[in-house]
C-alpha cells in the first residue's frame, strides 16, 4: 500500500477540477480521503483541497501522481514538521498536533522518522538524536520540542485485511447471534498466531470475570503462558484473592452458589491482610495467597497494573491511586502487545483502548451489548466485539489454548 | 499586433508546423495588413509592437500574456523557442504604463491564447502549453474567477482555437478540443453556444476576433455564417493561410488591450502552495 497527499487549488469546484481529480484517482483503482477542503465563499474566491491517496503499490501511485499533476494537483510540499518548545511543564504549545493511534511519521531534516510509540490523543515530541515519541500532555516538560500544525506529519492508514481474515464471514463487528464456540476458536487461533510471531497478549479484566467463575480458567491461561500482561482494577484483584483465600467472591460461594453469612465483608478482610503484608507478591511469598490469577502472575512474572478508582475499598497496596501514574504504568507495558482481550470491563478497557496503537487485535467480551458496541466502535480498526458471558468465554478459551 | 517582418516556420512546436514549408513573406505581409485594416474598419484601434529578428512567433501577440485593466501578466512559455519574446512584450507594456505582475517561474501559461473572458469568468485552458497549476496564481494576480478547461487534442493546443466569446450570452465553441469536464464547464457558463463540427474546428473558425458586432474569421462555412448573422453579427473573412503554417489564425495575431477581468488594484494574496 502506497500513500501520498496532494493538494489542488483554484476554482476547482466550478472548473470541475476537483471532480476530475477524484474521478481520476478512482479510475486508477486507488482510493482517496479528503484531508482538508476549504471552499471559497464568493465566486471570486479560490478553493483548496488536500487529498490523501492510497494505491496498491508505488508504481500505480507514481503513474497516478503524474497524471494528477496535469490537472494541477501536486504533492503537498514536503516540509519538515514545525516544532515549538513547550513553555511550561504539562502544557502544550497551542496548535499542537494531536495524534491518532495509527503508525505515524514525522519529517525532520528532510527524512521521515517513525514515531516510536503511537498512541492517540497525545502530542509528538522530538527529543535528542531526533528520537520522536508521543507524549501525553502531563508528560511534557518545558523546553520539549513539540510538533505543531499539520505539516511534516503523515499517518499510515491500516490496511484493510484482505483474504484470509478469520472474521471475514461476519457482517458486523458486534456479534450477539453468532456461534460462540466458533468465535472462541477463531480468537484462540489469532492468539496463537500473534504469539508465535513474538507478540504479547494483554488481558484487561473486570471483576465479573471472577464473579462468573472464570478465575480458575484465567489462572490456567496465565500459568501456561497465554497472558503476558494484565491490566485490571482493585475489584478484580480483590475478588480473585477473596475467592482463592475464602472461596467467595463478594461473599458468594463460587463453588456452591449461595451467599455466606457476613460474606459481604470477606473482601475487606482479604484486602486488609494483603495490606498487612505490603503487596500481593508479599502475600504470595508468605503463603497467604496460594492460587488464582494474581498468584499465577506473581509466580510467572507476568507484569500487572491495577488502576484505582474512586469507589475502591482499601485499596490493595499494589493499586495505583493516582490515575495519571496508573496510565503511565500501563503505557510502559504496551509496547509489544499484539492482542488485547477486554473481558467484562468498561473502565479499564476504554483506558487501555486509548493507549494501544492501531493494529493491535482487540477482542471485547461483555454480556452487555452496549458495552461491547461502545468499545468496538471507538475507532480501533481491528476491534471485534463478542457479546457473551465472560465466564463461559474464558472457560472455552482456556480449553482451546491450554493443555 | 506585431508585423510579420521576421515571421517564418523556423522550428516545430505544434503539429501544424513543418520546417520544410516555407512562408511567402510578401503574402504574409499582405494578409497581416489586411487583417489590421479589417479590424480598424470594424472599429478597433490597433497598436503595434516592433518585430524582432530570431523571434518568428512574435507575430502571435495573443500569447504575450494576460491583460487586465492596467495590469499585464507576462506569459511563461512552455517552449524555449518562444521564451525570448517575453522581454519584448514586457518592455512594450511597461512603456505604456502597465504594472507587470509575474506568475511564478515554475508554472507555464501562454497568455490570452489560453485565457479568454466570458462574463466575470476567465476561462483558461491547460495541458499542452499552459499548466493547470498556473490557474490559481492567475486568479490571485488578476482577481478573476478562473475556470480550467483541459484541452484534449494536441492540434488544438491553445484555448483560443476552441473558444470564441461573442457577447455576454454567446460563444463559438469547438468541444472536441476539450475533455468531458471542460465541456460541462462551458455548457454551464455559456447560455447560447454555436457548436463547431470537426471540419469547422480544424478550419480554425473559433480563432476569430470580435470587434463590436463584427466577427473577423479565418474562414466561414455557410452554417456558421448563418447562425452568426441570425444573432446579428457581421462577418468578415480574412485569409491568413500563411500564418496557418505556424498553427495560428486571426485571433492568435491579436491581443485585446481594453480588457478588465477582475477588481482593479486588488490582489487577493498569495496562493497557498509554497515552493
Amino acid at each position: 500500500m502506497a500513500t501520498e497527499v496532494v493538494e489542488v487549488e483554484g476554482h476547482i469546484i466550478d472548473s470541475l477540477i476537483l471532480a476530475k481529480v477524484l474521478d481520476t484517482i478512482v479510475d486508477a483503482g486507488a482510493e482517496y480521503r479528503m484531508v482538508d477542503v476549504e471552499i471559497g465563499r464568493a465566486s471570486t474566491d479560490t478553493s483548496h483541497a488536500r487529498i490523501e491517496i492510497q494505491a496498491d503499490d508505488e508504481d500505480v501511485l507514481t503513474t497516478l501522481l503524474t497524471e494528477l499533476q496535469l490537472h494541477g494537483a501536486n504533492r503537498v510540499e514536503d516540509a519538515d514538521a514545525t516544532l515549538e518548545p513547550a513553555d511550561r511543564d504539562g502544557v502544550l504549545p497551542e496548535g499542537f498536533y494531536s495524534t491518532t493511534n495509527l503508525k505515524t511519521q514525522v519529517r525532520i531534516g528532510g527524512h521521515w522518522v517513525d514515531v516510536e510509540n503511537p498512541e492517540m490523543d497525545c502530542a509528538i515530541v522530538v527529543g535528542d538524536g531526533n528520537r520522536v515519541t508521543t507524549a501525553p500532555m502531563h508528560r511534557v516538560r518545558a523546553g520539549d520540542l513539540v510538533v505543531v500544525g499539520l505539516d511534516g506529519v503523515r499517518v499510515q492508514p491500516l490496511e484493510r485485511p484482505r483474504g484470509a481474515n478469520p472474521f471475514e464471514f461476519m457482517a458486523s463487528e458486534v456479534s450477539s447471534e453468532k456461534p460462540k464456540e466458533l468465535l472462541v476458536g477463531e480468537v484462540a487461533e489469532r492468539i496463537r498466531i500473534r504469539k508465535a510471531g513474538g507478540g504479547k497478549i494483554l488481558a484487561v479484566c473486570g471483576p465479573a470475570v471472577i464473579h462468573t467463575g472464570a478465575g480458575p480458567d484465567l489462572a490456567r491461561l496465565v500459568r501456561e503462558g497465554w497472558v503476558d500482561v494484565l491490566f485490571a482494577g482493585n475489584g478484580f484483584a480483590t475478588h480473585d484473592i477473596e475467592s482463592n483465600v475464602l472461596g467467595t467472591s463478594l461473599g458468594v460461594l463460587l463453588q456452591e452458589g449461595p451467599p455466606v453469612e457476613h460474606g459481604h465483608s470477606n473482601h475487606l478482610r482479604v484486602i486488609n491482610e494483603v495490606r498487612r503484608r505490603g503487596s500481593i507478591a508479599a502475600a504470595v511469598a508468605d503463603g497467604y495467597l496460594r492460587s488464582g490469577v494474581m498468584y499465577e502472575c506473581v509466580q510467572h512474572d507476568v507484569p500487572f497494573v491495577l488502576g484505582g478508582s474512586v469507589r475502591d475499598d482499601g485499596p490493595l497496596p499494589d493499586v495505583y491511586t493516582d490515575v495519571v501514574e496508573a496510565a503511565d504504568a500501563m503505557r510502559a507495558l504496551v509496547p509489544g502487545v499484539a492482542v488485547a482481550l477486554m473481558l467484562a470491563s468498561t473502565l479499564h478497557a476504554i483506558a487501555t483502548g486509548n493507549l494501544l496503537p492501531a493494529g493491535v487485535e482487540t477482542f471485547c467480551v461483555d454480556i452487555n451489548q452496549a458495552v461491547v458496541t461502545k468499545l468496538a466502535d471507538r475507532g480501533s480498526h481491528q476491534a471485534l466485539g463478542i457479546v457473551t458471558d465472560a465466564g463461559l468465554f474464558v472457560g472455552l478459551l482456556a480449553d482451546h489454548l491450554c493443555s | 499586433m506585431c508585423p510579420p517582418e521576421h515571421f517564418g516556420v523556423l522550428y516545430e512546436i505544434n503539429p501544424w508546423m513543418h520546417r520544410e514549408v516555407t512562408v511567402d513573406p510578401e503574402r504574409a505581409r499582405e494578409q497581416w495588413g489586411n487583417l489590421k485594416a479589417t479590424l480598424e474598419q470594424a472599429g478597433a484601434q490597433v497598436e503595434v509592437l516592433q518585430p524582432a529578428p530570431d523571434l518568428p512567433d512574435l507575430v502571435f501577440t495573443a500569447n504575450a500574456g494576460v491583460v487586465n485593466g492596467h495590469q499585464f501578466v507576462p506569459s511563461r512559455f512552455m517552449h524555449p523557442e518562444r521564451q525570448g519574446e517575453v522581454p519584448h512584450y514586457v518592455a512594450w507594456f511597461e512603456a505604456r504604463g502597465f504594472t507587470i505582475d509575474w506568475l511564478p517561474d515554475y508554472v507555464h501559461h501562454e497568455g490570452a491564447g489560453d485565457a479568454l473572458p466570458f462574463g466575470s469568468v476567465l476561462l483558461s485552458g491547460y495541458r499542452f502549453r499552459s499548466d493547470a497549476a498556473s490557474h490559481a496564481y492567475l486568479s490571485r494576480l488578476t482577481g478573476a474567477a478562473v475556470r480550467s478547461v483541459e484541452l484534449a487534442d494536441e492540434r488544438l493546443y491553445h484555448l483560443d482555437l476552441t473558444f470564441c466569446p461573442l457577447d455576454e450570452r454567446r460563444a463559438m465553441v469547438a468541444p472536441e478540443g476539450w475533455d468531458r469536464y471542460g465541456r460541462r464547464v462551458v455548457e454551464a457558463l455559456v447560455p447560447e453556444l454555436l457548436v463547431l463540427d470537426s471540419d469547422q474546428t480544424m478550419a480554425f473558425c473559433a480563432n476569430s476576433v470580435v470587434v463590436n458586432s463584427t466577427v473577423v474569421m479565418p474562414s466561414c462555412p455557410p452554417e456558421v455564417g448563418r447562425q452568426l448573422e441570425a444573432w446579428g453579427f457581421d462577418i468578415v473573412v480574412c485569409d491568413v493561410d500563411e500564418f496557418l503554417k505556424a498553427g495560428g489564425a486571426c485571433r492568435c495575431l491579436t491581443l485585446a488591450l481594453d480588457l478588465t477581468l477582475g477588481p482593479q488594484g486588488e490582489r487577493l494574496g498569495e496562493p497557498r502552495g509554497r515552493r
